[in-house]
């Protein structure tokens, strides 16, 4: 199997490739010392096995596994026990806990070739969601491109708009796509900030330059940077509720 | 709280056993001045729950007149006027009543059978009131073991509280297990520098419990603490982790509460090197101010990231014991720039406790 090691501490990485030296069936193909190179590496590298830290820079592990949008069997590594539920949510294969020993190890290596043979049993676009951290509205959303990860801080996040089954993210002028619905960006986004105006766009409130009456019951919204977005009558209510 | 008057669950049978009480009185009458039945039950029940109420009252002379040797003629003394008061009140009220019955026609002669019964209904007033006030001081008792009870509970409590919360702010188990794991990778590699970790980390965990166990310190034993913490997380994080220390060498015989400065380089790691990709540098500044003491923590932090569980926990730890140390002569102040945290800590100058070995 194409195996990824993914941890910040180059300890961990060194047991982890010391461990799996000895087998046959197991190729190293990489070692990615933060969450960003995790996700590009899994995009470039297609592999089908990757351990992946918790804790670590820039992406932890559950973010990691939303953006790789990719068949791979994970075993999470982590010394905190408290996310092993979550964990087993997003059905990764197995759960190490640090210190952990060789034959540890071989029993998840075991139980990843297993659940290739099996197949996975949940689609991938649940599993992502499912990665989501569920604390609080997001203070970031995160798209990846190709093997590039773009941050965007929900503050500087302008306006989400619905395309066919993904969603357009503009932020600063730049736009993003990222495969998710309307509904569950809303569902992550803070309330008090952004509102669906319509059923295709999300503002973000403080981008809100003027609303205009442009015929019965339908009404246009001007961002500060002059984006038209149509309001509907019930965004129109959402939004002097809020406002 | 009268402890029976203060509870439906009381009440009820005290109330119950008095209206059997006067069933009984109204025997006597029947028997002592031979009134017919129905005038003996009107005349008695009624009067029964009256006085039921009056002995209610026999309470406050017992919380005046508390049981003890010393005070003993006192308590006599208190209750025996107290029982005459309620006594004659009740007599008073009995007769009072006996002449409202007199004027219904079925009632005619109440009074005088009444006067032939009143001596008897005097002593039992005086034998029951008796028996009110002694039905109190067990009351009285209950109630007050009780709360001792529940007091001895609550410092309990409150004292495991703080053990643990001493326990606490000791070690965080995470950073045992991953430096084992470090431990472990270095074992097959470089089997001198696995020793040399172990030897670290129990320097650092003894040295942790010696000090945590005392009440201050010297602000150098504290220091050499966290480096030692910092030298062993350094080999987990490697370039990553750097250190700047500014120290003002005429502070440091100065005394500060044992493991203060260590949580908060545990945080500056934790929260701020471990979520950067190039890693940063922990900086510990010690200033006098006159006859206070400034100690400041700062470290780089990921502007851009989410923040995580945990933030801030060990931060009220501290400032809970700074508060439990020196109440308002100590100050905790928290600094979040764009991409710099930093935490300082303000202490009054104090002498080291005499027993410093």
């Amino acid at each position: 199997m194409r195996t990824i090691i993914v941890d910040d501490e180059a300890p961990a990485r060194a047991l982890l490739r010391e461990y799996l030296a000895g087998r046959e069936d197991i190729q190293v193909v990489g070692e990615c010392a933060n969450g960003f190179e995790a996700v590009k590496a899994i995009a470039e590298l297609a592999p089908d096995l990757v351990f992946l830290d918790v804790q670590m820079p820039k992406l932890d592990g559950f973010e990691v596994l939303e953006l790789a949008e990719r068949e791979v069997a994970v075993v999470f590594i982590t010394a905190h026990e408290e996310h092993a539920v979550r964990a087993f949510e997003v059905q990764a294969v197995d759960y190490l806990l640090k210190p952990f020993s060789q034959v540890r190890l071989e029993q998840a290596i075991e139980r990843a070739k297993a659940r290739r043979a099996a197949g996975s049993p949940m689609p991938l676009k649940e599993l992502a969601a499912l990665a989501k951290p569920r604390r609080g509205p997001a203070a970031r959303i995160l798209v990846r491109e190709g093997s590039a990860v773009h941050v965007i801080p929900t503050p500087e996040l302008d306006l989400v708009e619905a395309r066919d089954d993904a969603v357009i993210l503009r932020s600063g002028g730049k736009t993003y796509r990222k495969q998710r619905t309307l509904s569950e960006i809303e569902a992550e986004l803070d309330p008090a900030r952004f509102v669906r105006v319509h059923r295709s766009f999300i503002v973000n409130v403080s981008r809100l330059a003027r609303i205009e009456l442009y015929a019965k019951d339908s009404r246009i919204a001007t961002l500060q940077d002059g984006t038209k977005v149509p309001v509907s009558r019930t965004g129109y209510a959402r939004l002097r509720e809020l406002l | 709280m009268h402890p029976i008057l203060a509870r439906g669950s009381r009440l009820g049978p005290y109330v119950a056993a008095w209206l059997a009480l006067g069933g009984l009185i109204a025997v006597l009458a029947h028997l002592a001045a031979a009134s017919p039945w129905h005038e003996a039950l009107l005349l008695s029940v009624p009067l029964a729950l009256v006085y039921a109420f009056i002995c209610l009252a026999s309470y406050y002379p017992c919380r005046v007149a508390p049981v003890s040797l010393a005070s003993f003629p006192r308590l006599v003394v208190t209750h025996l006027l107290a029982a005459l008061f309620s006594a004659v009140l009740w007599v008073f009220l009995a007769i009072t009543w006996a002449v409202i019955l007199e004027t219904l026609p079925p009632f005619a002669g109440v009074a005088e059978r009444l006067g032939r019964f009143v001596v008897v209904l005097a002593i039992i007033a005086v034998l029951l009131y008796t028996l009110a006030a002694a039905i109190h001081y067990v009351l009285i008792a209950f109630e007050e073991a009780r709360q001792r009870e529940r007091q001895r509970l609550e410092l309990e409590m409150a004292a495991r509280e703080a053990e643990l919360r001493a326990l606490r702010a000791q070690v965080d188990p995470h950073f045992l297990f991953n430096t084992l794991n470090a431990i472990a990778s270095l074992t097959s590699s470089q089997p001198q520098a696995a020793r040399q970790m172990c030897l670290e980390l129990a320097d650092f965990l003894r040295s942790s419990l010696r000090l945590g166990a005392r009440e201050k310190i010297p602000l150098a034993e504290e220091l050499a603490l966290v480096e030692r913490y910092l030298a062993i997380e350094g080999v987990r994080f490697g370039e990553r982790l750097r250190l700047a220390r500014k120290l003002d060498e005429a502070a440091l015989d100065w005394a500060v509460p044992p493991l203060i400065l260590q949580p908060l380089v545990e945080n500056a790691v934790t929260h701020g090197i471990a979520e950067l990709v190039e890693g940063g540098e922990v900086r510990i500044e010690v200033q006098r101010h006159g006859e206070r003491l400034a100690l400041t923590v700062s470290n780089p932090f990921d502007a851009q990231g989410e923040p995580r569980a945990g933030e801030g926990l060990g931060l009220a730890n501290v400032r809970a014991r700074l508060v439990a140390c020196y109440g308002s002569e100590a100050i905790l102040h928290v600094q979040r720039s764009a991409d710099t945290f930093s935490v300082t800590l303000e202490l009054p100058r104090e002498a080291l406790p005499a027993t410093v070995h």
